[in-house]
Order: C-alpha cells, then structure tokens, then sequence
C-alpha cells in the first residue's frame, strides 16, 4: 500500500481530487449512477440493435448470389398485356450467363391448397419449380433428384397446418390441373429473405403445368467464387436492348437497403440513448457547481498560498472526470451483462458480441468521461476565477 | 537543525523606471521585503465609494514583528490583503523588494505570494479532507517533489509542536492545535513575510500566548517578518511596532510601545 501512496504523491491533483469526491460521498455516487445510466444506455442500445441486426441478416444468409428476374409488362395496343418468359427466353438467360443456374418459376395465384383432411390453406401459395433441391435443404423428408409427381411443402405450411412427409395434399390450379400429391419434403425455414418465400409455399413440379409461361426467374451463382451481378447484367443487356422487357432483384441489393434502415433506427435510438448523458452531464455540473460554493474558501485558501487559477481548474475537472472514469467503469461491464442477455436472446450465444455492438459500448465509456469532464470545466472555470480576497471574507 | 531558510533576494525588475523607482536601492539597502506608499484603496459598492485605505505608507522589513490594531472596519483586513498581494492599490504603490506590484499580473501575484508569503487566518481554513501533515504540504503538493516536502512539513509540524498529530485530519485537532498546523502550512515555501488575519482571534488567552511564542520564535530561527492583525491587547504588546488604523487613516504608527492606543 505504501508504494502507492509514494506513486499518488506524484499525482496530488487526483489524490486532492479524490479526496474531495469522498467528502460528499451520496453526491458523488449519485452523480456516478447518472454516468452509468448513460452509459448503459448507449451501450446497451447500441449493442442490442447489433444484436438485432445480426439477427435479422442471417435471414440473407445463403442467399447472397442469388437475384431474381422479373418480366417487364407492356401494354402492346391491343388489350393484352404481354410479358411472362417463354422456355425461350429462358435458355436465352442460361446462354448470355454462361451456365449460371438459371431456375424457372411458375408462380399462380388461382389456387386452392386443401390438407389430407379437405381443409383449405388459404396462406399457402403455389409454385411450380423444377429441382428445389439446388436451392433449399429438407427439414424432413428428402427432395428427390429426379422430382415429379409429388408436392414439396414450406416449413411454416407444414407447421402451421401439421403437414409431414408422406401425407397426400390436394392442389387445384384454375385452368390446369386439380390433383392429389403426396408430400416428399419439408423445407427449412428459410426466413423473409427468400425471394420466393418458400415458408409459405407449396411447390410442385414444373411439369404439371402444360404449356407453362414463366412468372420469374431465379438467377443463382457461387457467391463465394463469381458475383451475381455479371450474371445479371448479361441478362440485363440481353433482354433491355430497346425497351426495358426485364428486371433484376438482387438479394444483396435488398439486405443492403435492410442494414441501412437498421442502422438508422439504431441511430435514433442512441440518440435518445444520447439524452441520457446529457443529463448525467447537468447532474455533474450540478455536483461539481455544488462542491465549488461550499469550498470557495478553501480554494480561495489555496489561490492564497500560490496556487495558480489553472490548478484549481484542473483539480475541479479531475473531479469531474473521475466521476466520469468512475461511472463509465460501472457502466461498461453492466452494458456487457446485458449484451450477453441480448445476444443469448437474439442470436442465441452470449458471446456473440459484433465490432459494431461493442464499438457503442467503447463510444458510451469514452463520451460518459469527455461529458463529465466537459461538464466540470464551467464550475471548475468559476471557482478559479473567483478572487481569494472575496472568497476569504 | 533547520536548513538555510533565508528567503532568497529576489532581484528588481529591469527597465521600470518611473519616478517612483529611484526609492528601490534604498529599499534593497535596507532588505525591505515590502514597502507602501500613499496606498489608497477604495471599494466601489453601486455609486457608493468606500475609501477603507485613505493614503498610508508602510514597510516591513526582515524579523519585524508588527501589529495592526484598529476598531471594525478601519481597514486592517484591506491592508493585509495589499500586503499580501492578494490585492491591488487603487492608488499609490505597493512595492515587493523594489518593484511595484502593480506591474504583476494575475499569474505573478499567485507566484509572487507562493514564494515570499506566508497567510494565517482567523479560522484556520484547514482542508478537512487532508491530514495535518498533508495540509501542511498543500502549498507545495503540485511541486513533484514530494519527498522534500514531506520532510520540510514533518519538521515544521515538530518545531509547531504537532510531532504527535502528523495524521490526524482537522477535526481531531484542537484550536490551538489546528491554528498551529495553519501556522506550519504558512511556512513551508520559506515565507520572508508572514501576514495572520486576528490568528489568535478564535483561540483563548493560553493558546493565544502559544502562538505568539511561535511567532517569536520563528523570527528569530527563520527570520520572518511576522505582520498580524489584532484585536487582542496582549498580542500588540508583544509586537515591536503597532500600526494603529482609525478610519483609513494610521493614527500613531511609531516605532515605541503605543499600548494606550492599543488598550481602547
Ligand atoms: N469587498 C468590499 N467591498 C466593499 N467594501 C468593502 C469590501 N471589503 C471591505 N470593505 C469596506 O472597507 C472598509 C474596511 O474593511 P476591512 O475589512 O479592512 O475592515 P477591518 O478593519 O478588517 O474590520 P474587522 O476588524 O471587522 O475585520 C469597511 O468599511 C468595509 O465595509
Ligand atoms: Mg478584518
């Protein structure tokens, strides 16, 4: 203990400091609890809208060189509208984009979905699509390799409505077919980011409609080898040479929008996280504007004896910025504890902190210091300027 | 025992010359540590103008002992506090071993008193949150040179007689004993000039007499020059020169024993 009182000596302003936060101990713990407050506030904030985030970005995961392509309609004069992709068209696509997966999709909306026992789904849709297996993993059940003849259900279908492997639904298309299909698989739940929304839908084979046209078409590369957009923009100026006739959604595209609106909301948030701070700066000006008056004579005393006005500034700031240091020590562990609740909650790890989440927790630590320190320099400023003769009266 | 604490000459300052300024060799002839003259002081309240000093001439010289004595509100405090620096004439001068302190600023005055001014006051003004032996220390805690300090504020608290006392915080001091400590904390920059606001005011005739002892004492092993405001007869008759201030105004400042004006 002695060597760090030998070590403090050469720091008598933090030691004056320190001493005079514990001559008003509730004051100064008070003024603390609001810096942890704050503290907490942005970090936990910060850290759980990350948290969030990462959460709701896992969706894309696995979809990240996919894009969809979309026919353009056109009023051609006569009454009808033309659009939808011919088989044409679609071997156009896997031409221009150099063997790149291109699936066809049929997507009807004049449907009727029934369960074995004759009840109607009504949220299911249905979509023709031939080999789902390059795309999505069974749950239960297996995707055959050779598909046909059988129906293959969304998770939240088979969910909600208790479908399983091998039970035999009834699919009516108006205008093309009304049959009974034993199902073959069940989905994983594949989140909003499917652009086909696969939870909701009941696929069957492509073949089952005759003479199909095509709704969209899904465009599907490696992402961690090439990148979608070669592939997209081959069919953009394969297809738009005169007038635009199709149009591309990427996945990226669509999750980059996402993040973006998070880290808005995320954002705002912290501002009004930010409020918070404010107020442990007022508190602590308060504290330290307080402390000031009731020792005016003492620092008048020390002015007296020949301390300069800027060691008594930086005694009243190092007050300040202890309670700062103080209550953003408190606050930084607090705000983990809670990110760990967060994250289990979320993303189902404690530890799964992100850079970004604990950046907010260093950014709530390092302006809950640079606030109470700023917040001492006013009264700190005023008890220095202060003349000793006045204060010794 | 103690080291070499004559105060160090502090040399004049160069290129200042005023009329005034031809009195400077005489006053460094005679060691005068500080010297006023013709010092007014007036304090403006709202239109009011209240003349505290009305033109007085002083000087304190090394081991002098001097008394201010005076009814309430005569100036005594003002006096103390030019001849402390703390405070500015608002006319004539006040010199500190040759140059006017009018010339210093702000920044100086505070480096001025740290190094040549020792201050007593009435109620002590300890720090209550720092022991005896740190209080002591306080006018030299921002000086890194803890060690020597330290050991300059142990001396001086044995030579107070608080050898016992170096940790006890204020409150478990005495008057007189906490009096004693504010008397050690004015000496640890080696005052030439220690200046005590009624130091004797708050403690009763025993400890009272203690103090002047100290005071004694300290001229003659540290060669300060002792200057305190009182209004306790026993303390001016001790004094070697009382400085009797009426209204502003010094009414018999001579040198001989002046207990009749003291005695009022
Ligand atoms: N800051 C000030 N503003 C205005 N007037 C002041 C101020 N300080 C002192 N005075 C006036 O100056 C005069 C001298 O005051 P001073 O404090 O020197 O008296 P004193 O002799 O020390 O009195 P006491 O024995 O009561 O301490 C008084 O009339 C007082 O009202
Ligand atoms: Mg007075």
């Amino acid at each position: 203990m002695s060597w760090l009182r030998r070590v403090a000596a050469y720091f008598p302003t933090v030691v004056l400091a320190r001493r005079n936060l514990s001559r008003a101990t509730a004051r100064s713990l008070l003024a603390i609890a609001a810096v942890v407050i704050g503290v907490v506030a942005i970090g936990t904030i910060g850290m759980g809208g990350e948290a969030f985030k990462q959460d709701q970005m896992e969706a894309f995961e696995g979809f990240g060189g996919t894009a969809t392509v979309y026919p353009v309609y056109h009023h051609d004069g006569s009454g009808s509208i033309n659009g939808d992709f011919s088989r044409q068209n679609i071997n156009r696509m896997r031409q221009v984009t150099d063997g790149t997966t291109v699936l066809p999709i049929v997507e009807r909306w004049d449907t009727l979905v029934q369960t074995p026992t004759g009840e109607v789904i009504i949220t299911a849709q249905v979509k023709g699509l031939d080999n789902p297996g390059s795309f999505y993993d069974a749950q239960s059940g297996t995707i055959p390799d050779n598909w046909k003849r059988s129906a293959i259900v969304g998770s939240r279908i088979a969910e909600n409505n208790d479908i399983q492997p091998g039970d035999r639904i009834t699919v009516s298309v108006n205008g093309s077919f009304t049959r009974k299909f034993s199902v073959a698989a069940v989905l994983e739940p594949q989140g909003f980011a499917d652009q086909l929304r696969a939870d909701r839908t009941v696929f069957v084979p492509l073949d089952e409609f005759d003479d199909p046209e095509y709704d969209s078409a899904i465009v599907r590369v490696d992402p961690t080898t090439t990148s979608v957009d070669a592939a997209t923009e081959s069919i953009e100026s394969e297809f738009n040479t005169r007038e635009r006739n199709v149009y591309v959604q990427k996945v990226q595209e669509q999750r980059e929008g996402f993040e973006k609106t998070f880290e808005t909301i995320n954002q705002f948030l912290i501002g009004v996280g930010s409020i918070s701070l404010l107020v442990a700066a007022v508190t602590i000006a308060n504290t330290m504007l307080m402390s000031a008056i009731e020792r005016e004579r003492e620092i008048g005393v020390m002015r007296a004896v020949g301390y300069p006005k800027r060691a008594v500034v930086s005694l009243l700031v190092a007050e300040s910025s202890i309670l700062g240091i103080i209550g953003s020590m408190v606050g930084v562990p607090l705000a983990l504890g809670i990110g760990m609740v967060l994250n289990q909650v979320l993303l189902g790890d404690p530890l799964a902190f992100t850079a970004a989440g604990l950046r907010y927790v260093a950014i709530g630590a390092v302006f809950g210091i640079g606030t109470s320190l700023l917040a001492g320099v006013y009264p700190a400023w005023k008890a220095a300027k202060k003349q000793p003769v006045e204060a010794l009266d | 025992m103690a080291p070499d604490i004559s105060a160090p000459a502090e040399t004049d300052q160069p290129g200042a010359d005023r009329e005034e300024d031809r009195q400077s060799p005489r006053d460094a002839g005679n060691d005068v540590i500080i010297r006023g003259e013709s010092v007014v002081k007036e304090y403006q309240t709202g239109a009011q103008t209240v003349q505290a000093l009305k033109g007085i001439d002083f000087s304190i010289q090394p081991s002098d002992f001097v008394a201010i004595v005076g009814p309430s509100g005569s100036g005594k405090s003002t006096l103390l506090n030019l001849l402390g620096l703390l405070d500015v004439p608002t006319r004539g001068t006040v010199r500190l071993r040759g140059t006017d302190v009018s010339t210093f600023s702000d920044g100086d005055r505070t480096t001025k008193r740290k190094h040549t001014i020792g201050f007593v006051f009435q109620s002590f003004y300890l720090i209550p949150t720092l022991t005896a032996l740190e209080n002591v220390e306080m006018p030299r805690m921002l000086d890194r040179t803890p060690k020597k300090t330290r050991e300059r504020a142990k001396q001086l608290l044995r030579r107070v007689g608080l050898g016992d006392r170096l940790d006890h915080y204020p409150d478990e001091l005495s008057g007189g004993q906490k009096q004693r400590v504010a008397i050690a904390r004015s000496l640890i920059n080696d005052p030439a000039i220690l200046l005590a606001d009624e130091p004797t005011g708050n403690l009763d005739r025993e400890t009272g007499d203690d103090i002047l002892e100290l005071f004694d004492e300290l001229r003659a092993e540290e060669n300060v020059a002792v200057v305190t405001v009182t209004h306790d007869a026993y303390v001016a008759e001790e004094a070697d020169r009382v400085v009797n201030l009426v209204d502003g105004e010094i009414t018999d400042a001579d040198e001989a024993e002046s207990n009749g004006v003291v005695e009022q």
